[in-house]
């Protein structure tokens, strides 16, 4: 027998406390990743890989406003600038979809694949929706929902705009970080809006990352003293304000989150506290064939972390599968489009569980301690 | 009461608890020698001193006053970790309750303080098999306390108590939860211990017949010594 076969016997000697304990830090652990990988998904939405070139020009006073066509050209003249894309946000109503649906956005497929080359869609699909006004493509994730295919025609019910859009698929993409958007040609709704002339906002690339800084400044300086001024912004700048809108999210998660392993640490706090309890003339006896109380302490402190490791590998471990394996992406309607556990997240979890394993035996590691052996047989004799 | 070799040596050995605003004297001015190879009977009603005096005697407790020295060392000036020390090396425990780890094997529990030694495993598993052997376990080695009669388990915390080879065995009341048959079993075991191994036995009795055994009964009244 070895010291770590006592441990181990120990820690399993009730097998069902052993593991309701294991399996409350578990789901509490569980929880708490799915809360911060959330609120990472909300506040820090993922990137690819022209993030860093991309640059979104929206009207300064908010972005519900939107900006006049005309400024096309005078953005496309600025040294620096590769593409200018406009890009209204339509917001239609799918058939009688009461979900959230999917986002669909008004935009020049002739400039498309320069701001978002990451989408894949064969040749012949994206020619046939670059050449047709009324073509339309949608994302993987949304065609499979809908069970929408090439050569079929949808009707998107505008909810913002007082127009409905009659359009025809031409292609489904794929490869994005979110393949659940319906793109289609701005001018069809221009036309549909009786020659709009306006925009929801531009989205324009930038040639190398250096002049990325100078861009915004000379950008919002164009338009300054303008009817429509703008506010030029780089996209993770965009997405943080985007953000903002849902107000002090992380302040409410990470109370939730806090809330959560509170109520963890008592609980194991106070199943470990049982455990001791019910062995106090066990750990005498252990103390009178000469155990030291560091010796006793050690093996308490080694059984509790034993517990919560055993829930950190269920919580973290069912996590990692879970939303590695795409679930929450299909159960939240796409909302959250990777739902990417990452290693620091899943660092604090697992830190959160050895925390949690020291806290609970401080106070039974206190009381051992404080036993004397004569006390501690007199405890049950 | 002296010995001629005296193992425990104890003089004007005092114990006082305190119970709220009442001093209790558990032990008032004790002296005695115990001699090495002696089987000692304590006798004496509930509340008299026989436990505290055995408990002082194993390290387990702290006298208020007075000297207790065994084989020549004061446990009084021994710090808690030296004090755990001496014990493993030096002392047997048998208690009325067994207190056997329900969840280890009878040679798992016997093996215990072995772990502290530094030994390894092949020579524990030969002292723990030897230990077994000498209270006649040596077939239920693996089995479980729950799978044990009661006169097995103190069997089994015998061998506990000798695995380390102390010269000293203190038994508190080791027949207490016990059959006659399996009482006079066990009380044979410890009378072997003294008589053939050598071994100071001391044991903490309410039973004349259990006492009988020993070479010597002291009784303690109010936590003073009679001879007897």
């Amino acid at each position: 027998m070895t010291l770590g076969g006592y441990i181990y016997r120990n820690a399993l000697r009730n097998k069902r406390r052993a593991v309701l304990t294991s399996g409350s830090v578990a789901v509490s652990l569980f929880l708490f990743l799915t809360l911060q990988v959330a609120k990472r998904e909300m506040t820090i939405p993922p990137e690819d890989a022209g993030a860093s070139l991309r640059i979104a020009v929206r009207n300064k006073i908010s972005l519900a406003n939107t900006l006049p066509a005309r400024q096309l050209p005078a953005i496309e003249k600025l040294p620096g600038v590769v593409a200018v894309m406009p890009f209204t946000y339509f917001g239609g109503k799918f058939k009688d979809d009461d979900s959230l649906g999917f986002a669909q956005f008004a935009v020049d497929p002739g400039k498309f694949r320069q701001l978002f080359g990451e989408a894949k869609i064969p040749a012949e699909q994206f020619e046939a929706w670059r050449t047709t006004r009324d073509a339309c493509i949608v994302g993987r994730d949304t065609a499979k929902r809908y069970g929408l295919k090439v050569g079929d025609r949808v009707t998107l019910i505008g909810t913002i705009y007082p127009v409905d859009l009659e359009l025809k698929i031409a292609g489904i993409y794929g490869g994005t970080i979110d393949d659940t958007n319906m793109w289609f040609h701005h001018v069809y709704l221009d036309e549909a809006m009786g020659n709009w002339g306006r925009v929801g906002m531009w989205w324009m690339r930038a040639e190398n990352a250096e002049v990325v800084p100078g861009l915004l400044t000379r950008i919002n300086a164009l338009f300054a003293n303008t009817s429509s001024e703008v506010r030029a912004e780089t996209e993770r700048a965009f997405q943080m304000s985007f953000v903002s809108m849902w107000g002090n999210i992380s302040f409410l998660i990470n109370s939730i989150c806090s809330v959560v392993v509170f109520t963890l640490a008592l609980v194991t706090a106070s199943t470990m506290s049982m455990t001791v309890r019910e062995r106090f003339r066990e750990l005498a006896i252990l103390k009178a064939v000469g155990f030291r109380r560091h010796q006793i302490v050690a093996c308490l402190l080694a059984e509790s972390f034993l517990l919560a490791s055993a829930g950190a590998v269920v919580g973290v471990g069912g996590a990692a599968w879970l939303f590695g394996s795409g679930a929450v992406k299909g159960l939240t309607g796409g909302i959250f489009p990777s739902f990417e556990l990452t290693v620091r997240i899943a660092s604090m979890a697992v830190l959160i569980a050895f925390v949690l394993g020291v806290f609970a035996i401080i106070l039974p590691a206190r009381a051992v301690t404080r036993m004397s052996v004569v006390d501690g047989l007199r405890a049950v004799d | 009461m002296a010995a001629a070799d005296p193992i425990v040596a104890i003089r004007d050995l005092t114990k006082v608890y305190r119970q709220g605003e009442i001093d209790v004297t558990a032990l008032d001015a004790v002296s005695l020698d115990i001699a090495s190879g002696e089987f000692l009977a304590l006798m004496g009603p509930s509340g008299s001193g026989k436990s505290t005096l055995l408990h002082i005697i194993a390290g387990i407790d702290r006298a208020t006053s007075g000297e207790c020295s065994v084989q020549g060392v004061d446990v009084a000036r021994l710090n808690e970790s030296e004090l755990a020390d001496w014990r493993n090396r030096n002392v047997g425990f048998v208690f009325q309750t067994f207190n056997l780890i329900p969840v280890l094997t009878a040679a798992e529990n016997v093996e215990l303080p072995l772990l502290l030694t530094g030994l390894v495993a092949a020579e524990r598993r030969e002292m723990v098999a030897a230990a077994l052997d000498l209270v006649g376990l040596g077939d239920r080695a693996r089995h479980l306390p729950r799978q044990l009669s009661g006169g097995q388990e103190q069997r089994v915390a015998i061998a506990r108590a000798l695995v380390t080879d102390p010269q000293l065995v203190v038994a508190d009341e080791p027949t207490g939860n016990l059959d006659s048959r399996a009482a006079h079993d066990v009380l044979e075991i410890l009378a072997s211990l003294a008589s053939r191994g050598g071994k100071t036995v001391i044991m903490v009795t309410h039973d004349p017949k259990a006492a009988s055994f020993g070479n010597r009964s002291l009784h303690l009244e109010k936590g003073r010594l009679a001879e007897s």
